[in-house]
């Protein structure tokens, strides 16, 4: 029962921890390059600033597609941490993501273009990495209940390290870190997808983004079964590698990506269910 | 039941000929007379059967088809010479060899030469149903076909003929007898896929021929194979009767490439690929009711005899490979039709595949899909007349402008691709029981378990994609256009698309009720054993499987409802902006990403053939 309080309390607050998530994250990588850094509570001052904006859109639909798309993640999010179908949740994933892709394609802007084929290229990239983690998941636990795992006695990490790091290497891509920020580039393609949202319709975007944050330090604390001292210390060592990867690396092009996404994160994490399914 | 039969089968063949003759406004109504009574009549016969029903033909009709046979043969003969097609000719000749020594070996036998059950009934629902609305939906796109009056009479006609000998293949038992009925499908498909008479589709009818004649050709290799081994007569019924007793993998293994090549699966995809120069009713009745819908049935017929020999592993590793391969190939096209054929031949693959596996859940599964996928495909395909005939779009690359000129058509489409992709639609729900069952098979079965989900789970994330690729461009509108006038397209187009519609309407608020009902009874009857499919609270038991109802529903408010408002949505008091352009003023094509899959298609190819090969070799070890 205390679980699902907690998985309840997480939920309803995922936005607001995502934010903080957020904001810590601009003050690492500003100590990291040596610099003071924006206050932890930076986000949700432009979060307070975007919604005083003039209102405009290109068109209803792409700023209601915006907004499912905040809609649809905070759902997924919800069915993850309440330790549902993993199957079910990695599909919610891939339709929440779809809506944003579907929303930058609906608009004539180039970047807007640009930013949803890299999005659905990005989407490639991961999501065989993100199924094989929870295939192997399934094998060890013999649920796909992600609640199968949060409860698993071992910790998973033992039985597929090969799988964590696969996951390591791509959530840079999913949470759109260098060297892997191809979808967003702002140097490119100007924001990608969010480009065409503005004032209170990017806040939808923007939040959107915090709770992907949970989203991902989620799938990271599956690897720690019940241990849940070894899923903050992993939780943090995420958050550390993913933060001196972003400021070390410099941007790679969405096909290299793709090649060492395919090649190296996949294989890895295809050698381990191997293993685990031989032994 | 024979009467009900008689008028399933009587009922287009008579249509068929009457088609040729009459005045064109009766021929009109008798169409949608025909599609309306032979709808009611399949649902009849599901509704009258409750177990296998044996019907034996008096001893003349064994004499009729053996002549029907020798006629058909002559037919590809002459087509072959016609046609100057070496490789028809040779398997004709082959064909007609076989057949010639069979006849002749064959013994007398009083066994009932066909047999209706549960899963025939629940074909003739699929077929006549489906088949009906394309039917009438052709009235109008063959009316501004440019040919003579008589050859749109024929395209009518060979369409409900085409109907008639679809009802005869899942009612046949004696293989003899289904030899003829599959023979006389591909006949159909092949007269339909040349009725534009231009040289492509003259090439493309000779593949789909000479392709289906292997089949066929198999198909009398089982027989012969089957005779031989001296286990009784060739049946249907007695092949299932024997199948614990082992030994008859050979026969089984070659009925099951008859029908992974009906189901256009690799390497023998080809022939549906071309299929689609024909006019589109042709590909939407391939793709759907008609067909390569014999493979996911023919699978599910034998499913109790294959499930768990090495000769179902070899038919899951294929299809695995084919679900995947496809669905990529499908990435690479910009045809839309292309991109629906391709969606297909992986869909298929996915329905043989759950077929081969037989358990409760995955015979369910599979005829789930078979059904919600022959609607949405339907669906999809005469919306893709539509857009070629209304709109003259082929291509989606242009379709980046159909949102404000066609918002209609635009939003039925989308409505079909979502039923194909996003929950709770029945596709998603068929798709999402063959993944978890797929997950208790992979530690089961290990190697080739992980490799089939993870080819499946890939390949759906690869169509997912594929479909919001579409989805997208389909949506596309500018501030200008903000709010939607819906187009006409003329009274039959729009007809057939709400029917159409309805039925997936169906498929979603009727899915508890039709797994229990509809699907769950059928699925007891081909998988020979007992499934239960129960509803409590929250959740629908499948077997032993627990599918939760709140998470998809939620889902469904979430995804395709957002969708499809979001084509209506109006935010008032909001101020339009152009796009972001970063000062440039060039005009910029619109376009998507595309894969390309031509290097890869040799190697996809020599694969299907290997595994192909693993068939035999299954079955001979």
């Amino acid at each position: 029962m205390s679980h699902t309080f907690i998985a309840i309390i997480l939920i309803i607050l995922a936005p607001f921890l995502g934010g903080l998530v957020y904001g810590l994250e601009r003050v690492i990588r500003a100590r990291m390059q040596r610099r003071i850094g924006p206050p932890v509570l930076q986000p949700f001052y432009d979060f307070l600033k975007l919604a005083d904006k003039r209102r405009m859109v290109v068109h209803s639909a792409h700023a209601f597609l915006g907004i499912m798309h905040f809609v649809s993640l905070w759902y997924a999010l919800g069915v993850f941490l309440l330790g549902g179908d993993l199957i079910l949740v990695i599909f919610l994933h891939l339709l929440y993501t779809a809506l944003i892709i579907l929303a930058g394609y609906s608009t004539r802007s180039i970047f807007s273009h640009l930013g949803a084929n890299r999005t659905a290229l990005s989407i490639i990239a991961y999501e065989p990495v993100l199924i094989l983690i929870a295939v192997s998941m399934y094998m060890i636990t013999g649920s796909f209940e992600a609640s199968a795992a949060f409860h698993h006695p071992q910790p998973l990490l033992y039985k597929m390290p090969l799988a964590f790091v696969a996951l390591l290497l791509v959530l840079p891509i999913k949470l759109k870190k260098s060297p892997f920020d191809v979808a967003e580039a702002h140097q490119e393609v100007t924001g990608g997808v969010e480009l065409e949202f503005s004032g209170i319709y990017y806040e939808a975007v923007y939040t959107a983004k915090w709770l992907d944050y949970i989203f991902s330090y989620t799938l990271v604390y599956l690897f720690a079964g019940s241990n849940i001292l070894l899923g903050i210390g992993l939780m943090l060592f995420t958050f550390i590698y993913l933060n001196a990867l972003d400021n070390a690396t410099a941007r790679v092009n969405y096909k290299q990506m793709l090649r060492f996404s395919l090649g190296v994160s996949f294989s890895l994490a295809f050698i381990n269910l191997l293993i685990n399914s031989l032994s | 039941m024979e009467s009900l039969l008689a008028g399933l089968v009587g009922l287009p063949l008579a249509v068929s000929l009457l088609l040729l003759i009459l005045p064109r406004q009766l021929a009109k109504w008798m169409v949608i007379a025909a599609a309306i009574i032979l709808s009611i009549l399949s649902v009849f016969a599901y509704a009258n059967t409750n177990s296998a029903v044996g019907i034996t033909l008096p001893h003349y009709i064994n004499e009729v088809v053996a002549g029907a046979d020798l006629l058909l043969l002559l037919f590809f003969g002459w087509i072959a010479i016609k046609r100057k097609s070496i490789l028809v000719g040779l398997l004709t000749m082959l064909q007609l060899g076989g057949l010639v020594y069979l006849l002749n070996n064959m013994p007398a036998t009083a066994a009932p030469q066909l047999m209706v059950d549960e899963l025939s009934a629940f074909m003739f629902i699929l077929i006549n149903v489906i088949s009906g609305i394309i039917a009438i939906y052709s009235l109008r796109y063959i009316e501004e076909e440019p040919c003579s009056p008589f050859r749109k009479k024929y395209f009518l006609s060979i369409i409900f003929w085409f109907i008639g000998a679809m009802n005869l293949v899942v009612c046949a038992d004696n293989l003899e007898y289904f030899f003829l009925f599959f023979e006389l499908t591909t006949l159909a498909s092949f007269l339909l896929i040349s009725f534009r008479q231009d040289a492509e589709s003259r090439a493309n009818a000779i593949t789909a021929l000479w392709m289906n004649q292997v089949g066929g050709l198999a198909i009398l290799g089982a027989i012969f194979f089957l005779l031989r081994s001296g286990s009784g007569e060739a049946s249907f019924s007695n092949l299932l009767a024997l199948a614990p007793a082992g030994g008859l993998l050979l026969p089984l293994a070659l009925l099951s490439m008859a029908a992974l090549i009906k189901g256009a699966q690799l390497p023998f995809s080809s022939w549906l690929l071309g299929a689609m120069v024909a006019p589109t009713p042709v590909s939407a009745l391939l793709h759907s009711s008609t067909m390569v819908k014999i493979a996911p049935f023919m699978i599910l017929r034998l499913s109790p005899a294959l499930k768990d020999t090495p000769l179902a592993s070899a038919i899951i590793a294929l299809t695995a490979f084919v679900f995947i391969a496809a669905a990529v190939g499908a990435l690479a096209q910009d045809n839309f039709k292309r991109i629906l054929a391709h969606s297909t031949i992986a869909l298929l693959a996915l329905m043989i595949m759950m077929g081969a596996l037989g358990t409760p859940v995955t015979v369910v599964a599979s005829l789930a899909l078979m059904l919600f996928h022959g609607i949405s495909k339907s669906m999809l395909f005469l919306n893709a007349g539509i857009l070629e005939r209304v709109f003259h779009l082929k291509n989606t690359s242009d379709m980046d402008r159909l949102g404000e000129s066609g918002p209609f058509t635009a939003l039925v489409t989308t409505i079909g691709f979502m039923s194909l992709l996003l929950p709770p639609f029945g596709a998603f729900i068929g798709k999402w029981l063959s993944i978890e069952t797929l997950g208790s098979y992979a530690v089961d079965a290990r190697l080739l378990g992980a490799f089939t989900l993870i080819a499946v789970v890939c390949g759906s994330a690869v169509l997912t994609l594929l479909y919001t690729k579409v989805i997208g461009l389909l949506i596309a509108r500018s501030g200008e256009h903000d709010r939607v006038q819906f187009e006409k397209t003329g009274k039959t187009y729009t007809g057939t698309i709400y029917a159409l519609l309805a039925l997936i309407a169906l498929s979603i608020f009727g899915l508890p009720l039709l797994l229990t009902h509809f699907f769950a009874p059928v699925a007891a009857a081909a998988s020979a054993q007992d499934v239960t499919v129960m509803i409590k609270g929250w959740s629908i038991f499948v077997d032993t499987m627990k599918l939760p109802v709140l998470p998809p529903l939620i889902a469904f408010f979430l995804l395709p409802a957002a969708i499809i408002a979001a084509m209506f949505i109006h935010f008032r008091h909001v101020d339009r902006t152009r796009e972001y352009m970063c000062g440039e003023k060039v005009n910029y094509s619109f376009s998507s990403f595309y894969l390309t899959a031509d290097k890869a298609t040799p190697y996809a190819i020599t694969i299907g053939v290997v595994l192909f090969g693993a068939l035999l070799v299954a079955a001979l070890i």
